[in-house]
């Protein structure tokens, strides 16, 4: 269940920031440019978001509940809703996402993209920092929400990229290129910067990463980050500057940092549900 | 440098209370009390979803003397409080189950013993 619940959270931050990323590139890079599929994209973004979410409430529901069976769950669900930040910010972001999508369809672009950005950065409520109190808290809130934006702009937008370098005319697209660019370096150092943060907070050290399960699964996630950041780089240094002519190589590049921002999702999503290793044997008293 | 003190500070590798874990309690954790206390006072390091905390106080002849669910505390989000009857000298069992906000489950027990 802890498994299922994981991949439920990973799945709808992937929907969650792919509908966001595509209203947020439709609303800036992509504003002047004619390219068709944006909204489907979006609204593909919007059902994986509504279906892992859904997944991860009845789930996340059943582990609050300590349930045995879907009468539990049912009886459990008005008090998530009604008594726990999860339920409220879930079905909350659910909604804004909703809204910033139809906003979206009906041409409301910026404004559809402030909304989705702000559902993206209230995840960060639902972390280990949303409810600590002291400095310690305050710094991973922090930390979390520009962990989120930048995954968000980078990971999320990374489908209509992709969708535009194959849609869009050569020169566009190779000026699309360009600019997403800085765009992919910033959200880079933030993601390592806030990265290090949360890893001293709550791993501690390095040694953590071979002693748990939390600790493995971090260290699968900085390595596919690295894989990412590499990738990242040959784009921007090697075949954005030879474009059209590296079309196809930067195309595949960037399918291949879809798949493995989704692999970093679902890790995150698992991450989630385990206990960080600097708290370990705490619990008790 | 000064301004900067915090800052650092709050950096500094020092383990977080990622989850909720008891921070305090009233009567103390292992305190011997020469009054019965009407209710529990137990502060946690982070905000609790309370509808999903427990709390059972076991009596020296093992008859739980809690006399309601836990309650929140107006104001204070990580603190829970829980009214019980005791009557009897000796030693007291606190068991709990907590759900903090940000969705993980943790648990514990202390005790402390009544001595008039």
């Amino acid at each position: 269940m802890l498994v299922l619940r994981g991949l439920c959270r990973g799945l709808h931050l992937a929907g969650y920031f792919s509908a966001s990323g595509t209203i947020i590139l439709a609303a800036t890079l992509l504003r002047r440019a004619r390219l068709s599929g944006l909204k489907p994209l979006a609204w593909g973004g919007f059902a994986l978001a509504l279906v892992a979410g859904a997944g991860w409430f009845l789930l996340q529901t059943a582990y609050f509940a300590a349930a045995r069976n879907w009468a539990d769950i049912l009886n459990a669900i008005p008090i998530v809703v009604q008594d726990t930040r999860f339920g409220a910010l879930l079905l909350g972001r659910m909604a804004a996402l909703l809204l910033a999508v139809l906003l979206f369809q009906a041409g409301w672009t910026r404004l559809a993209a402030l909304l989705a950005l702000g559902g993206v950065l209230a995840e960060a409520w639902l972390g280990h920092g949303g409810a600590m109190s002291g400095a310690e808290g305050e710094v991973l809130l922090a930390s979390a929400v520009l962990h989120l934006a930048g995954a968000a702009l980078w990971l999320g937008t990374l489908p209509v990229l992709l969708l535009a370098l194959r849609r869009l005319p050569g020169a566009e697209a190779a000026w699309l290129a360009r600019c997403f660019s800085p765009l992919g370096m910033a959200c880079v150092i933030v993601l390592v910067g806030t990265a290090a943060v949360q890893f001293v907070l709550l791993i501690g050290g390095v040694g953590a990463l071979f002693a748990s399960a939390y600790g493995a699964l971090a260290g699968a996630k900085i390595l596919a980050l690295g894989l990412l950041t590499g990738l990242a780089a040959r784009n921007k240094f090697s075949l954005t500057p030879s474009l059209p002519g590296s079309g196809v190589a930067l195309r595949r590049a960037v399918a291949l940092e879809i798949v493995l921002g989704l692999a970093v999702l679902l890790a995150a999503g698992l991450l989630l549900q385990l206990e960080p290793p600097a708290m370990t044997g705490m619990a008790g008293m | 440098m000064k301004r900067f003190l915090p800052l650092l500070a709050a950096l500094a590798p020092v383990p977080a209370f990622a989850h909720a874990f008891l921070k305090s309690a009233e009567p103390r954790v292992g305190a011997v009390v020469a009054t019965p206390p009407a209710q529990l006072l137990l502060t946690y390091t982070e905000e609790l979803a309370v509808p999903f905390c427990t709390v059972t106080v076991a009596g020296p002849n093992g008859a739980q003397v809690q006399a309601a669910k836990p309650q929140p505390v107006p104001g204070h989000e990580n603190e829970l409080a829980v009214k019980v009857r005791i009557t009897a000298p000796g030693k007291y069992v606190v068991t709990w189950h907590a759900l903090s906000q940000d969705t993980h489950k943790t648990q514990g027990r202390y005790s402390f013993t009544l001595s008039p």
